[in-house]
């Protein structure tokens, strides 16, 4: 018969907890896309998110869009152009433009057409619809609807950074340009600041 | 087993030695390959070495977006490693510098956003490469905040001036004669050790950017500097095309350790020069041997030390021809912008002070506790078996203190010795240049070894080769 002590099961048990505190695990907790991640400090969906929502919400917000609306008696029609990644970071520009067509869009304020990426697919499938669909189903070319606004901008970074702590200014210019005449009929700014910090040691 | 394990973390000197051979096959994928296989035995404390050296061989093979992926991983790693950890860092100091986690010398680190430029540029991200390029002006500020001593390196000319070159191929030439001119200022400064002079071409480029930009005052200035130098206004560059040529000429230094053995007996002394009487100082062969006789006396301390071995190139200057398809040429001489192993040689002088302090301090350390190890294993075992217990435990302690003892000789060695550069505008159309891949020579009669390149107007291209040895 084999007797282990109490004493030694306790320290079985202490190195196979040991053990188990040191083993790598990698571990997933679904969240709602709205919760707010900051893990590194850089330009993240939530920033993208936040700065469409409210800089669309603000475009929209000032008389250029009244104007037009009054005189012309019909919804401006607005297509995004580039936005220019003046940062420090490689962002994916096209998730933020997705963001401003997306807020666009829906908004109901104005008509928003598609850019330049989406309309040479669209044309090129109205090529092969006038090729190879039937004829009363065919759409015809010359009837797109022209922008009257380009919504372009640029994302930009400051950079200060001394012993561990940085900062991130992040500048983010949208300006609304009138196509017709280049007039810049909006121009809106948001700015976030980060500030990252790290510890120089750890046990 | 431990000194097994020990002899086991150094860097594997066969790997860079088949990696150099495939180069000089012009077999960049094969050069990958032996990179890639090597990930495990790079280990957990060498991961920016191991992006360092696979981003530069990826580069080389051509895939370039696999290249930036990897060298981004080295350069998150490095942001991690800012932080220190205490336990590593005191294993260290019993051990040797090996186990700390390789961070690469400030110069090694400013390489990858440079290489990662290099990748962007080959790819026509322009944009992407403009934002390593404020990555190597973040850096740098930093390093430059960081650094008191006036002539040490805390500034990048050749990362300055291919910035500069990047932002006015993009048209933002404001930015590129700020990059110039810092590029201009930081060659003049570091001559002294970095060995390469004002490039040519960057005379130029200042003139003409200083030009462009209204800057009557700053060219006036250069004009009085360079009074020489022939340029091109901007007006007429741009119904041209440019070619960017960047040749990685030889192999960057490697390290190697240096074994001083300290006696602290007159009996040590005349065993330490016997020793190194029989036998090669500074062999790795000859460590087996070290260990057994210097556990035995028991009265010897080894310090071991890292040591730069230059592997210069041969290479002066580089010729690249571009042939139009009227059969026209155009001859391209590079010239040297950066010097790396004059850079690796200046890191090692800033830290050879603190490394020999450290390394000082690890052996007297070692020894104390192999001594006290020993003392203690003969008290326990009474005066009848002490003599040989304490033999035995002496052998085994200080000669583990003696095998263990190992320089850091890391580095990214997978860089060349030194870094030309070229650049060219010519009327835009179709080119053959040499195909370094296959074997490029500079013959148009061997249609094999060249291919071909379009340039449309306005369009910059970057052609990257690498020169051995």
């Amino acid at each position: 018969m084999i007797v282990i002590s109490r004493g030694r099961i306790g320290l079985v048990a202490l190195v196979v907890l040991a053990l188990a505190g040191c083993a790598q695990e990698t571990k997933i907790t679904r969240v709602d896309s709205g919760v707010v991640t900051d893990l590194s400090g850089r330009w993240n969906d939530t920033d993208s998110r936040i700065v469409a929502e409210s800089m669309v919400k603000e475009a929209l917000e000032y008389s250029w869009l009244n104007t037009f609306s009054g005189s012309k008696h019909r919804q401006p029609v607005v297509v995004v152009g580039a936005i220019m990644n003046n940062s420090h970071e490689h962002i994916d520009v096209n998730t933020f433009v997705s963001d401003l067509q997306r807020e666009l869009t829906n908004s109901q304020k104005v008509t928003f057409v598609a850019g330049k990426g989406d309309r040479e697919e669209l044309r090129t499938e109205r090529k092969e619809q006038a090729m190879y669909a039937r004829e009363d189903t065919q759409k015809a070319p010359g009837k797109e609807i022209g922008a009257d606004y380009m919504m372009k901008g640029t994302i930009a970074t400051i950079l200060d950074e001394a012993d561990g702590t940085k900062a991130v200014f992040y500048q983010i210019d949208l300006q609304m340009v009138d196509l017709e005449s280049n007039a810049k009929v909006w121009f809106g700014q948001k700015k976030i600041k980060k500030v990252v910090e790290k510890k120089r040691s750890i046990f | 087993m431990a000194f097994v394990l020990l002899v086991g973390c150094g860097p594997s000197v066969n790997r860079y030695l088949l990696i150099e051979a495939s180069l000089r096959a012009h077999d960049p994928k094969g050069a990958d390959a032996i990179v890639a296989a090597a990930e495990k035995d790079y280990g957990s404390k060498s991961r920016v070495l191991y992006g360092m050296d696979r981003g530069m061989t990826l580069q080389l093979a051509g895939d370039y977006p696999q290249s930036n992926a990897v060298l981004e991983q080295a350069e998150e790693e490095l942001d991690r490693l800012y932080t220190r950890k205490i336990r590593t860092e005191t294993l260290a100091f019993l051990t040797s510098d090996t186990a700390l986690p390789y961070e690469g010398d400030p110069y090694e680190q400013v390489l990858i956003n440079v290489l990662k430029s290099l990748n962007y540029a080959m790819l026509g991200q322009w944009q992407d490469a403009l934002v390593e390029a404020r990555r190597i002006d973040h850096r740098l500020n930093v390093l430059s905040d960081q650094t008191q001593e006036k002539n040490a390196y805390r500034d990048d000319g050749f990362a300055r001036y291919l910035s500069g070159i990047l932002y006015e191929s993009t048209g933002d030439v404001n930015n590129a004669f700020i990059a110039y001119r810092k590029a201009y200022e930081t060659f003049e400064s570091t001559r002294s050790w970095s060995h390469a002079a004002v490039p040519f071409q960057l005379r130029a480029d200042l003139l003409r950017t200083a030009e462009a930009l209204h800057f009557t005052q700053e060219l006036a200035e250069y004009q009085h500097v360079f009074p020489e130098t022939r340029w091109e206004p901007s007006q007429a560059l741009q119904q041209l095309a440019q070619v960017v040529v960047i040749s990685y000429n030889g192999r960057a230094p490697r390290k190697e350790d240096q074994f001083l053995d300290l006696p602290i007996s007159l009996d040590a002394l005349q065993l330490v020069l016997l020793n190194r009487g029989f036998s090669q100082a500074n062999r790795h062969s000859n460590r087996p041997v070290d260990t057994v006789l210097y556990g035995l006396n028991g009265r010897v301390v080894r310090v071991a030390l890292p040591q730069l071995i230059r592997q210069k190139t041969q290479v002066p200057l580089d010729t690249v021809s571009l042939v139009s398809d009227n059969g026209s040429r155009v001859t391209l001489n590079t010239e040297l912008v950066q010097n790396v192993t004059a850079l690796a040689d200046k890191a090692l002088s800033e830290r050879i002070a603190g490394i020999t302090v450290k390394a000082l301090a690890r052996a007297a350390t070692k020894f104390a506790l192999a001594e006290g190890a020993t003392r203690g294993a003969q008290h326990a075992v009474g005066k009848d078996a002490a003599p040989w217990v304490g033999l035995l435990v002496g052998l085994l302690t200080k000669g583990l203190a003696v095998a263990s003892e190992e320089a850091d000789r890391r580095s990214w060695q997978t860089l060349p010795d030194e870094i030309h550069l070229a650049r060219v505008w010519v009327p835009p159309g179709r080119y053959q240049v040499p195909d370094w891949f296959i074997g490029g020579s500079h013959d148009p009669l061997n249609p094999e070894a060249m291919r071909t390149l379009s340039l449309g107007l306005g369009e910059t291209v970057v052609l990257i080769q690498r020169v051995m040895p």
